[in-house]
This record gives structure tokens, sequence and C-alpha cells, in this order.
């Protein structure tokens, strides 16, 4: 072999091993870099921050139950799981109501109706529980449509009702509430809805002319449903029902739809009300006025009262009621299978021989079972029932004679 | 070509520092292929390990004590069984300590007399399990079968917004406790 | 010690369940083991040259590794339902350790992929590889029509993972993407349904494509790789490696044992002396180990560099949860089949009382046409055995040209489709600006 090839091939190789030593230390770089970013995400300062501020106010030793890494509350019949506490930590902290956020205590109240567990973040304020970066989490990201309807949105719409926008969630399970505490956007919607007779023309929540369009489920249409070559600022679904309020021949020209000369806040209201008109689905338990409940008739209603404080409560409280009633004294058996004990006086006479305080003391048959096995009484308790049983008698007899007379 | 041409002593030497740097060099770069590959297999494992969990909570409510049915109530979904006598509540783990099956609560037809720690007691009931026939006396400690342990008994608390019978089953408690309402 | 012998014992049990009876049959079961013909024992300078074949074989290679790798522990993370898809990458992209690493590595892979083992093809013939050369036994036309095989698994593959997120991407651009396979005459509806197991795109759909995705085309495409490089083993090695010889003086040399190249020739039943026909080798030569082996790892090391990079720097995208009732706008195919789409759209022909349907021309015939002239070409490709292995030899310029045209529309309508399609395929200029899309608030 001659020496010229073999320097050529040395030459090739020893330059190969050179990229290869550069490409294996560019490799350690990438990984190292995300190595790095692995190890510090956004939530991880915010979490040691919290910590900081909770050791301040609390003490260290406070500060040191507080979890960390990833926190999720996950709400399965909402199908839902929020990461929003792996930053929002104080949410259920006592004693941070002045702090900013995100470590400020969530107003107590509206959470001891709607706990956390059953309703998780989202539900109300929208955004993206999914999320654990500050960005995407406040869904003000492209391609997540329900950003936090909270200050930011307030402030760029110039909604002067803090809350307001964030009433759209509350509608989705109020939504057929007239009026609902802590709701004031929306139940002056509502208000404007049976002034104005919306109904007139109009379809709403099922009921309604077929003059304009069924506006039932109107939050469910998608932004691309609207046509905003009208439309001044910035092209959103609630920007154009506003502005369709306010006027709305001046959006759609051939429109019938009268001017009634919503100011702003109105026409804000109403639009985020027709925006929470959705198909959401439920489970039956989220829904306030549900009918999923045995509502007792009045009658009924009567009936459990006259039994459990009536003259005859001793033997509803007994379970004397399971097998007898106590008809003079309003009580009425379950099962109707021992006899009415407002005859007990002659009854348990012609039945056993024996007197009703004999029988008691020491009954025999079926109910010495059952009064020294299932229904134990003690002796005051027996004699209390004599005494009652005596009452219930004189009482039967009363009812007799009248029936007669 | 080299060796047409005699080398100097000094250009012999950094040729010899050439190489040697060369050698450190493709030691760094072989090196750092292996931590990186190390890196990147600690990664993999680490991406299975969640980091977020979709299990039903620990703790969770039973409802109003008033509306506990007397006697025995089981949670299906829990694994639980809570126990209502007059005023007083415990639960107890339906998890077999053997090997985790649901234990069954079964009446006995009569009582029995058993020994318990060396304490005389009357039972009506025991936990039998379906998978391996282990057994257990009504405060659930094991009396046959594999099981190695008595069953777990679970804290009970009251909540305090809303007065619910709340269980807790991350933390155990002995068999003599009670929560009175 | 007895232990140890058991141990060795164990070992070649495992490692050699058979034991030859001959050095012959022992030469024979080497020969015909494809794993131990991965490499020839020496590899031409020729086809280490960076210039020749770029490497872009063993680039697509090392990314499906890439692809396969990520793939098996996104399997593990990724829950094919409906109800369920959605969340789960939502979870690979916030809260799984690396997940979004996972998700991006396997997003960017598969579209380098379709990338370089397009480019693959076209490397390939540019130099007219496809061409058998001098060497006895090669069969080229066979291994380019297996590469197609490759190209369209890999379309396929991609296409197929598309759908997995669950998102109004993947939702909208496979309702358009299965929608030109029903335009396809008579049988085009009841393809459709197969493929997704019914009329929309749903669970059945999805576990269709999954199951595809994950199991079947990688089965197929595994297959046919193994298939790709026996063939080039046995055509001789790369086609530069005929060109080579062409220039070369061949020389009478003594047959040498032991190589296996020549063994090789055996199974073709040629004997070793035939096989010999590079003769300066020596100069022209190096051993594949580890001059061969460096290079892959180097190759390798710096695709997979590159392929973290870009995942870094291109974040997979997730949009909204997959809503059939909601288009957006625009709805495109996936990439690669945008020039397809293009075509359609400005394909639709009315004949008097009918109309041709774009996307029958488009979608279905054009793709026929193409597939079915390039497996016929090779076979009919008149240019001379001097013009193998060479890039843009002048006895092709012809068919090179028509190629390259043909390629450089199928990139232009591409790249048109890709960037330059917005709301309602609208055409506009890079610097013109995309009218922003309503939103809820």
């Amino acid at each position: 072999m001659n020496h010229k090839t073999m320097k050529q091939k040395l030459e090739f190789a020893a330059k190969d091993k050179l990229y290869v030593s550069i490409a294996g230390v560019l490799f350690l770089i990438v990984t190292g870099y995300i190595s790095y970013d692995y190890l510090t995400p956004e939530w991880k300062e915010y979490q040691s921050e919290f910590s900081d501020v909770v050791a301040e106010k609390f003490g260290e030793e406070r500060a040191a139950t507080i979890p960390a890494g990833l926190q999720q509350i996950y709400v399965k019949d909402l199908n839902l799981s929020d990461r929003c506490i792996t930053c929002h930590q104080a949410v259920e902290w006592k004693g941070l109501e002045n702090g900013h956020n995100p470590y400020k205590t969530h107003p107590a109240a509206i959470l001891k109706s709607h706990p956390l567990e059953k309703f998780g973040c989202t539900t109300c304020h929208s955004g993206q529980g999914y999320a654990t970066d500050m960005n995407s989490a406040h869904g003000f990201s492209e391609h997540w449509e329900d950003p936090l309807l909270g200050k930011e949105l307030s402030e760029f719409y110039v909604v002067s009702n803090k809350s307001a926008m964030m009433q759209v969630n509350c509608n989705k399970c109020h939504r057929f509430d007239k009026e609902t505490k802590g709701m004031d956007v929306i139940n002056r919607a509502k208000q404007l809805v049976n002034e104005k007779g919306c109904r007139a023309c109009h379809v709403v929540n099922g009921r309604g002319g077929t003059v304009g369009p069924d506006l039932t489920f109107e939050g469910e249409k998608s932004p691309e449903q609207f046509s905003f070559e009208r439309v001044k600022g910035f092209a959103s679904m609630f920007t154009w029902h506003t502005a369709h309020f306010k006027n709305p021949k001046e959006l759609v020209g051939e429109t019938i739809m009268p001017n009634f000369g919503f100011t702003s806040n109105d026409a804000q209201a109403l639009a985020l009300l027709v925006m929470s008109w959705k198909k959401t689905k439920l489970p039956v338990e989220y829904i306030p006025s549900n009918n999923f409940k045995d509502v007792p008739t009045t009658e009924e209603m009567e009936k459990e009262e006259r039994m459990k404080n009536g003259p005859g409560a001793f033997f509803v409280q007994k379970r004397c009621f399971v097998c007898h009633s106590v008809s003079s004294l309003g009580v009425e058996a379950a099962a109707q299978i021992g006899p009415d004990l407002a005859m007990a006086v002659e009854d348990v006479q012609s039945r056993f021989g024996r007197t009703l305080d004999d029988f008691l003391m020491k009954p025999t048959g079926t109910m010495e079972v059952v009064l020294s096995t299932m229904l134990p009484l003690t002796k005051e308790e027996r004699l209390e029932a004599i005494d009652k049983l005596r009452n219930a008698y004189e009482l039967k007899k009363k009812e007799k004679l009248a029936v007669k007379k | 070509m080299e060796e047409k041409k005699p080398l100097s002593h000094h250009k012999q030497e950094s040729e010899e520092q050439h190489s040697s740097r060369r050698e450190f060099l493709q030691k760094v770069g072989v090196g750092s292929v292996l931590l990186s590959a190390g890196a990147v297999g600690f990664q993999t494992l680490r991406s299975l390990v969640p980091n977020v969990l979709y299990e039903s909570a620990r703790k969770f409510k039973i409802g109003l004590p008033t509306q506990l049915s007397e006697g025995v109530t089981f949670i299906e979904d829990k694994q639980l069984y809570i126990f209502k006598e007059g005023k007083s509540f415990y639960s107890i783990s339906a998890s077999c300590t053997h090997l985790g099956c649901t234990v069954k609560h079964t009446k006995l037809n009569q009582p029995k007399e058993v020994e318990i720690h060396g304490e005389k007691k009357t039972i009506t009931s025991e936990f039998h399990c379906p998978c391996h026939g282990s057994k257990y006396y009504a405060d659930g400690t094991n009396y046959a079968g594999p099981a190695p342990r008595p069953l777990k008994w679970y804290k009970l608390e009251l909540s305090p917004d809303d007065g619910q019978l709340i269980a807790d089953m991350g933390i155990e408690v002995e068999q003599n406790f009670r929560l009175t309402v | 010690m007895q232990f140890l012998n058991q141990l060795t014992a164990l070992y070649k049990k495992l490692t050699w369940t058979w034991n030859p009876g001959s050095d012959k049959e022992a030469g024979d079961a080497i020969v015909k083991n494809v794993l131990l013909h991965a490499f020839p024992n020496k590899v031409s300078k020729g086809s280490l040259s960076w210039k020749y074949s770029m490497y872009l074989g063993t680039i697509s290679f090392v990314l499906f590794v890439i692809l396969v790798v990520t793939g098996l522990i996104l399997m593990f993370l990724y829950v094919p339902s409906v109800e369920r898809a959605y969340s789960s990458v939502k979870d690979l992209e916030f809260v799984v350790s690396f997940g979004w690493l996972l998700r991006s590595l396997h997003r960017i892979a598969a579209h380098l992929m379709v990338a370089v083992v397009f480019l693959h093809m076209v490397r390939v013939f540019l130099t007219g590889a496809y061409k058998n050369g001098k060497s006895v036994g090669s069969n080229r036309p066979l291994n380019w029509i297996i590469g197609l095989g490759l190209l369209l698994m890999t379309l396929l593959l991609s296409f197929t993972g598309y759908l997995l997120p669950w998102d109004q991407l993947a939702y909208w651009a496979i309702t358009v993407g299965t929608n030109i396979a029903s335009s396809a005459p008579v049988v085009g509806d009841k393809i459709r349904f197969f493929l997704l197991g019914g009329n929309f795109i749903d669970q059945n759909a999805l576990i269709r494509f999954y199951v595809l995705h994950v199991f079947f085309l990688p089965m197929i495409v595994v297959f046919l790789f193994v298939w790709h490089m026996w063939r080039i083993r046995k055509d001789g090695g790369l086609a530069v490696v005929d060109q080579e010889a062409l220039t070369q003086k061949p020389e009478k040399v003594i047959p040498v044992k032991s190589k296996t190249y020549s063994l090789l020739g055996i199974t073709n039943g040629s004997s070793v002396h035939v096989q010999t026909t590079m003769v300066n080798e020596e100069e022209n030569s190096v051993a594949s180990i580890p001059n061969l082996t460096r290079r892959l790892w180097l190759v390798t090391l710096g695709t997979i560099i590159v392929t973290v990079i870009l995942s870094i720097i291109f974040r997979a995208p997730l949009e909204a949860a997959a809503n059939p009732a909601v288009t957006p706008n625009p709805a495109k195919a996936p990439w690669y089949f945008l020039w397809l789409q293009e075509i359609v759209t400005i394909s639709t022909i009315p004949l008097g009382f009918v109309t041709i349907n774009g996307a029958l021309i488009g979608g279905i015939i054009l793709p026929t046409v193409m597939i079915c002239l390039a497996v016929w070409w090779p076979y009919r490709d008149p240019s001379g055995i001097n013009s193998v292995g060479v890039w843009f030899a002048p006895e092709r310029k012809k068919q090179n040209r028509i190629f390259i045209i043909i390629c450089l529309f199928i990139i232009i309508f591409t790249i048109i489709g890709t960037f330059l399609r917005g709301p309602y395929w609208n055409f506009y200029f890079p610097w013109e600006a995309w009218p922003t899309m309503p939103v809820k608030y």
C-alpha cells in the first residue's frame, strides 16, 4: 500500500473522530439544557415564594407542611383536572385573605357551597386547568378558547363589575334560577329578558316566539359563525353580542330587531347571559333546582309531623308503629301486622285473659320475643307505655260514642 | 511520507502532544455521549413516574351521621365498612390484609364466644375473605387463613362545615377508636 | 469451575442454537444470516463519502429509531380513547416529566423522516442508483420499489399518527385526508367506511388508526427496511461502487478466502473469483469497523442533536379538543399531502353533465399514476452503465430534468399549501397578514 493513501485514510478517520467528539459534547449540552429545564419549572418558583410568605407570617413549622410538587384537583364527575393549586396554594389557607395572588385565600363563603373537591377551579373561573405555567393556565394562549374570566379580561373589555364575566360560568348551573345571590349582572340580564319581552320573538330556555332565532343554546355557537365585518374593535363573540345589543342594525343590516337603547352595562350583561346559554353536561346533583328529589306532599309532611311529634310520638320512637297502629293517637302502622293498640286495654284482656299491665310486664308469644330481642323496653318505659295506652283507649271510646251519636 | 524525512526531536514532541490532545478530546467526546445517554435513560424512566394521580380521594364525606343506618354500611368503591352503634361510629377496611380482596361481612347464626387478645368477647358477625379463606372477628382481628394482620381501622371525623361524617383512609387508628356524635 | 462450564454451555445455547456439521454448512449459515451482514467487511471510500449518499438513508433509519423509542414510551402515557386521548396529550404537555420532549421529538422526527425519506428517493434518482451495474446478481430496481414502499409506509405512519392527539388539527386533517379516499370511483365510500370503522371519525377510527400506527405499519417498515438493507448487500453495495469499479483497471488476482462479500456471491451461485472486481481495493477501501461504524455514530449523534434542538425550538402544537361541530378555518391536511390538496382544489373539472371531483383526479388518479410510473421507470430507463452511481450523469440529463421538475412542483405546491394558504384557502403572500380569526372572549 502506498503511503499517500495511508495518510489520506488516517486524515479522514481523525476528522471523523473529532466530529464525533464535538457531537458528543453538543449532545451533552442539549441534554444538560433539558435537565435544567426539568429542574426549574415556573411553578417551583411560586411554591418556594409561597413557602417564604408562610414562613414569615406563620413560622417555619407551618411552611414545612406545604405540599410540594405538582398539585391537582381531580373531579371525576365533571371530568376535570385543575392544576391551578400548584401555584395558588393559599386557596384554602386561612389568614392570607389580604395577600396578593397567587398567595391569597379564596373567599371562604362561596367555597363552602362550592367546595373545591366538587367544583375545581375552572368550572367557575375558566382558564386552562391542565396547564402548569401561568400563560397557558390563564388561557390567553393560542388554541385555548376559554381564558380566565378575571381581572385582565374585565379590564380589557371595560366591564365595571369585576366579577361580571365569571357569572357566565355561574349560569351554567344556575340557568333556571329567577335570581341568584351574588350574580347581579346575570340577574339584571334575566330581568331585562322579562321586561323587554325577548320571548315575543325568540325562544329562550325552550319557550317563546319564532320570529327571531332560537336563543336556547346561543352560547354554544362558535365564533366562526358570526360576521365581524362591521364590528369595531377586538373580534370576539363578546364584542359582537355587546355591539349587537347596543345597536342590532349596525351589525346585521336586514334585522328587524328593535334598538332597545341598552346602556353599555346592560348590553354587556345581556351578552354575558346569552353566552352562558350552553349545552353543558352536568351531573344531576350539580343542578341547584333539580327535580331528582323525593319532595313530600303537604299531606305526607303533616302525617310525618303528627307521627313524630303528636300524642303518639312515644310509639313511633319506640318503633311499636312498625306493626301496630294507635288510631286514636294518630299513629299509623307501616305494616299492619299487629292489632290496633288503641283498643289494647280490651284487646289484651280478650286475647290473653290478662290485664294490659300484667301482659306488658311479662309478655308471652310474639311480643315476648320482640320485646326481649329487637325492641328492649325498660320498666319505666313499659309503665309509660301502659299509661299512654290507657289514655288512647279512653280517646277511642269517646270517638266511638261520638260516631254512634 | 513521515518515514522519508527524518523527524526532528522537536517535531516528534509536538506530534506526541498533538496525539495526546487528540486522545483527550476523544475521551471527552465518548464521556459526554455516555453521560448524556445516562441522562436520557433517567429522563425516560422519570417520564413514567406520574406526577399527578387520577385516583379518588382517600378522605371523603359519607353523609350525615343521623342518616346512616344502624349497624353496618358498606362503601363499595372504597372497600370500607362503616359501623354505627347508636351514637358511636367506627370504620374497618374491607381490604384483606393478605392480598387485598374485599372481605365479606358475615352475620353469624348464633352469637359466638371468642377470646381476642386475652379478652373474652361475644361477637355476632365476622369477616370472611373469598380469595384464600382468611377469617376475621367482628373487630377485624384475624384468626384463620393466611391473613397476617388484623383488618385496618380508619379514622372517622365530623366535618366542621356541614356536620357530615368524613372517613379518612389516610389515617389508621386503634381498634378501640370510636367517634361519638 | 463446573458452574463456569455450565454457564458457557448456556451462553452457547443461547447464541448458537445449532451446531454446523461441516465448514461449508457453517459458511452457508453465516451467509444466510441477515444480522451478520448488516455491514460489509470493507467499505469503499466512495460509499463513505458525504457528497455521494449524504447519508440520507442512515438519517431516516436513525429517525425511525428515535420514533420507535419515543413511541414506545408514549404508548405508556397515551390513552387511545375519545374521552381520554386529548387530556392524556395535555398531560404529556404539562404534567409528565419530559412528556413535552417525548411528544415534540416524536413529532419532529416524524416530519423529518417524511422529508428525509423523500430526499433519499431524490438522491437515488439523481445518481441513477436504481440501475444495475456490472456486479452479478444485483437487482437494484427491486430495491427502488422496496424504497417506494418504505416512503408510502412513512407517509401512512405519519398520517395515522396525526389523528391521535384528538384535537381540532388532528380531527379535521384526517377528515380532509380520508375524504380523498371516498372520491375513488365505486368503492371509495366503502374504503373510507372500512378505514374509519364508520361514517364519521370517532372511537372506531381512533383505535384503528392507533393500532395501525403502533403495530402494523411499524412492523411493515421493519420488514421492508431489513429487506432494503439486505438488497444493498446483495446488489454489491451502493451504486457508487459500480462506478468505482468502472474506473479501475481490472487485474487478475488470486482469490482470497473469508471475504464477506465474496461469500455473498456463493448464495447467488457465482464463484469467489468472479466477485473480485475491485482489484485495487486496498487503496480504495477501508475496514468497516471502525471507519463505517464511527461514521454511523457520527450521523446518529448528529441526527439526534438536530432533532432534539428542533423539538425544543418548535414545540408540538395542540389545538382545542376535537369538535365535529366546528371546522377551523383553514382546515388543512398534513403538510406532506398539501401539494395534493392544492391540486385537489384546482382540478375539479365540469364535463357536460358530470363533474369530476378534484379529489378523484388530484387525490386518487394522480398519486396512483405517479406511483405506477415510479415502479415502472427503472425497468425502462435507457441510460447506460456509466451513469450508475454518479450525480447528474450527462447521459441522464433529460430524465433528471423531468424528475426535478416533478419534485419542484411537489415542493412548491407543498410550500404554498403549508405557508401561503390562509382562511377559506385564500392565497396570502408571506408578507401579508392573515385575517385574525374571532375568539369567544
